[in-house]
């Protein structure tokens, strides 16, 4: 136990404050993509620095990485990677309503990361009386070797990360990925302070 | 609630607020003055704003473009991605992105380095942005970011690094592949033949009597005939066949997907075309013979060096025979 990490009640108001997020993010997905979405309650954990690394190195056939920084009021910010395995990738396009040869595979799975982190955040930034900005979503190369090597080269140190493991179902295609949220030292310190806010709130 | 504003509007309050009309001029002349294209259209996509580099760059009047379809405008945007695009952004209330990698650019713009990038158009980043005003009408702000410098420094680097990867495969002097190169092919090759059970042969071969050559005719002479031997065999070669420098003036070649009688009849044509090809230095005409050993892959090797090694016996064996010729590993039998 050291600073940065969650009191019991933090992780409780955290982990609610991401389950509204995700259900009105996919709500809006629902309609944006016109079909139905189903949700499973997110799992939330936090995760040191160092074991995220060796989860991560040992992920067979990751087959991509978007990764996009957030950043927002009271210090609030970070970078999210979205995480997806060669079997989700499939039909994205069919997801999207793009014709499958209008875009790479590569401007996809920006695309679908860009909206799935946007969303998700946004909603989440409401929860908290904040609002967030956004880099440009990055798809990072060759990502067996450039991944643990990504983390290390981060513009900050961070040693705790939210895995946020999102399971969308969608009626007419199955779709899978992984969000991770990788939050640096001084934002914790902020997240905990907006998070005992809203517990006082309550 | 913290206080948002903060950065546009002086909190003190012993100054003297500024007029709202000074505001709005300042932040106009910034648009204007921004490196940057700024387009903002309305829920149907007519342009109701943009900023004077798209002014400049697109040579369009402003009269004609605002109000118009932004694909009327700019009839080379991909009408049909960039529409459900724009939709995320209004439906969904998040910014949405298109970067020069995925997307070289989205509006054919000039740009002000013609003559040394490779492309006739600007290369760029936009940002697709929700804005929402006070009368709850909403808006989509495009901005677009000039990378041109950023993508041809890139483009430059990636020429640059897959060149030096071609440097660092090749011969210096013969032109094909050096020693590493060929034998890290060789030990991938030895693998793929091995888990397909596939064929796979080898020739190692060593010009005959070098050094008496490099003593008649010099280094410069020696050199010369290590050039025209190299490209004599290359044009010999298939495409997949690896050919590369293996020592001073021995060479050698993979041949995936060949048993020992192609590998043998590809020898004796190697032989054959060295002897009989006179190579000219100086006005003078060089014979040059070459000594040829095959080796086809069997169950006896363990690791790939033990090919070259059943290779190298059998041009030992050419050499003791009176050079000039072609001896073969013996069969394996199975």
């Amino acid at each position: 136990m050291n600073e940065f990490h969650l009191t019991e009640d933090q992780q409780d108001c955290l982990q609610e404050l991401i389950n509204i997020a995700m259900g009105q993010a996919s709500d809006q997905l629902a309609r944006y993509l016109d079909t139905f979405v189903y949700l499973k309650v997110p799992s939330i954990e936090s995760v040191e620095a160092k074991e995220l690394m060796i989860t991560l190195s040992q992920q067979k056939n990751t087959l991509a990485v978007v990764s996009q920084g957030f950043f927002g009021y009271e210090g609030i910010r970070g970078e999210s990677l979205l995480l997806y395995q060669e079997e989700d990738s499939g039909r994205i396009a069919d997801l999207l309503g793009y014709e499958p040869d209008e875009l790479s595979q590569d401007e996809q799975l920006i695309d679908i990361s860009s909206i799935l982190t946007t969303t998700f955040l946004n909603v989440f930034a409401q929860q908290i009386d904040n609002q967030l900005s956004y880099n440009a979503p990055k798809l990072l190369p060759n990502v067996q070797e450039i991944l643990s090597e990504h983390l290390q080269q981060m513009p900050f140190t961070w040693n705790l990360a939210l895995k946020v493991n999102i399971n969308y179902q969608v009626t007419d295609y199955s779709f899978n990925c992984n969000m991770i949220l990788l939050i640096p030292e001084t934002a914790i310190t902020n997240i905990k302070y907006v998070l005992d806010r809203v517990l006082e709130e309550f | 609630m913290p206080d948002n504003k903060s950065l546009t509007t002086p909190k003190s309050t012993s100054l003297p607020a500024v007029n709202k009309w000074v505001l709005e001029q300042i932040n106009s002349q910034i648009t204007n003055q921004l490196n940057s294209g700024v387009l903002v259209l309305d829920t149907d996509f007519n342009i109701v704003l943009w900023n004077r580099f798209l002014q400049v760059h697109t040579d369009k009047v402003s009269d004609n473009i605002i109000g118009q379809s932004i694909f009327t405008a700019f009839p080379e945007l991909p009408q049909r991605w960039l529409s459900r695009k724009l939709s995320s952004v209004l439906e969904l209330n998040t910014p949405s992105f298109c970067s020069w990698q995925q997307r070289h650019h989205l509006f054919e713009l000039p740009h002000t380095r013609p003559i040394t990038t490779d492309s006739e158009f600007m290369a760029q980043n936009c940002t697709f942005l929700p804005i929402e005003t006070d009368t709850g009408n909403r808006h989509i702000c495009i901005l677009i970011e000039d990378v041109t410098d950023a993508c041809h420094y890139q483009m430059q680097l990636q020429k640059t690094l897959a060149e030096i990867a071609q440097i660092s495969r090749i011969d210096g002097l013969t032109q094909i592949y050096n020693r590493k190169h060929w034998q890290d092919t060789l030990e991938q090759e030895y693998a793929k033949a091995r888990r397909h059970d596939k064929k796979l042969s080898l020739i190692m071969l060593d010009l005959d009597h070098f050094k008496l050559l490099n003593d008649n005719y010099g280094h410069q002479g020696g050199d010369k005939v290590l050039i025209e031997v190299s490209a004599l065999i290359s044009a010999l070669l298939r495409v997949e066949d690896t050919f590369g420098r293996y020592g001073g003036e021995e060479f050698a070649i993979i041949l995936p997907e060949t048993d020992s009688a192609g590998a043998i009849e590809l020898a004796h044509r190697i032989c054959r075309i060295i002897a009989t090809t006179p190579l000219i230095y100086n006005d003078q005409g060089i014979n040059v013979t070459v000594s040829l050993g095959v080796a086809q892959l069997s169950r006896e090797e363990s690791n790939y060096e033990a090919l070259i090694t059943r290779a190298d016996s059998a041009l030992y064996e050419a050499k003791l025979k009176g050079r000039n010729q072609v001896c073969s590993a013996p069969e394996v039998v199975f």
